[in-house]
């Protein structure tokens, strides 16, 4: 089975930790919210998991002043995207 | 310790995973995710527990909230095993981060690691996570 | 495919409640199905009818209300995550002799039970808090 984790707060939650913990090979990450600071050269912690397909939600990301230049190795997707992500993997664990 | 991954077998039976990440008292989401658990027990589905990150503080043993006028959490914990949830696990890690051992806690839980984690949440229909 | 949304958070104090009707509205206009919204905690608050937001703030509350009867969806309220937090409906104000009632009419109260039937029914749960 795969699963779409989502992660809706900033990186000094250590919500990305726990998440990594409950992870397996076959799962994505998408952070949502607060959590599209993940990843981001503003962040204080660079290091995001490069075993697994990392994507951030476009409405979020530009709310904040991000932007792809500011974000190294992930894949920004809109909310129907979000949606077909959902449909694709096999369940959604939602980290808030 | 042994550890058995249950799967869902018959098909109007799913398995839920819990994940109940919350200190006891601060916000009320140890609270929640203990009620949403005991409704699943009641539909006889299969219920996963599973204490994770500061929700290990939930099974210290010795607490009393009546000073703070809310329901004690550790004695509610019981009610897990009484509502026939029998798997009902503590995140290793989460454990040893705060200096806690399986003698500091209330109830009986079985040690998860990592890997048992990932592969629990992996093996669930559907994973609740507060 | 059958999706339930699961709403914990309180409009207006956490983002995640407009999120959750973003996504929702993105389901429906995939061409998917919602089978219920599950309103928890505080995100019962997301059901009052008595919310007055000034005239340039959206007022999520009466966006949910048009989104569920648009689309004829299944809006269930958790009963004892609302009424303690002042979500009344006709029955609860009579039953407790209240004079009023803030739940709007697009929304049921109803029991725990109905979060895990919708996990049990959908093939997707999204939670938002």
């Amino acid at each position: 089975m795969s699963t779409l984790h989502t992660i809706s707060k900033p990186p000094s939650s250590g919500l990305l930790n726990s998440c990594l913990t409950g992870v397996s090979e076959n799962d994505a990450l998408l952070f949502i919210e607060d959590g599209v600071y993940h990843g981001s050269k503003f962040s204080p912690d660079l290091e995001t998991p490069h075993y697994l397909t990392l994507f951030s939600l476009e409405e979020d990301v530009m709310a904040r002043g991000l932007n792809q230049s500011t974000l190294s190795n992930i894949n920004i997707i809109n909310y129907n995207d979000f949606v077909d992500l959902c449909v694709r993997y096999d369940k959604v664990v939602n980290w808030f | 310790m042994s550890l058995v991954l249950v799967k869902s077998v018959s098909p109007t039976k799913k398995t839920f995973t819990y994940l109940s990440r919350s200190a006891p008292y601060g916000s009320n989401r140890a609270q929640v995710c203990l009620d949403a658990a005991l409704a699943t027990a009641v539909f006889e589905q299969i219920v996963n527990y599973v204490f994770l990150d500061d929700g290990v503080y939930q099974l210290l043993k010795e607490q009393n909230a009546d000073k703070i006028f809310t329901k004690t959490i550790g004695n509610a914990m019981e009610t897990l095993e009484l509502y026939g949830i029998q798997n009902i696990f503590i995140e290793e890690n989460s454990l040893r981060e705060r200096n806690l051992s399986i003698d500091d806690l209330a109830i009986k839980v079985k040690i998860l690691s990592n890997k048992k984690l990932a592969e629990l949440i992996d093996s669930s229909d559907s994973v609740i996570n507060l | 495919m059958i999706f339930s949304v699961v709403i914990y958070s309180a409009p207006y104090t956490s983002e995640s409640a407009a999120n959750a009707l973003r996504f929702s509205q993105a389901v429906v206009d995939n061409g998917h199905q919602i089978y219920r919204l599950f309103f928890f905690s505080d995100g019962v608050h997301n059901a009052n009818k008595l919310a007055i937001t000034p005239q340039d703030e959206q007022n999520l509350q009466v966006t949910w209300d048009s989104f569920i009867r648009s689309n004829k969806l299944d809006s269930v309220v958790c009963v004892s995550s609302a009424l303690k937090r002042g979500i009344i409906g006709a029955d609860e104000a009579r039953n407790h002799d209240l004079d009023s009632q803030s739940l709007q009419a697009s929304s049921n109260i109803s029991g725990l039970g109905q979060l895990v039937d919708a996990h049990m029914k959908s093939d997707r749960v999204i939670s938002f808090g």
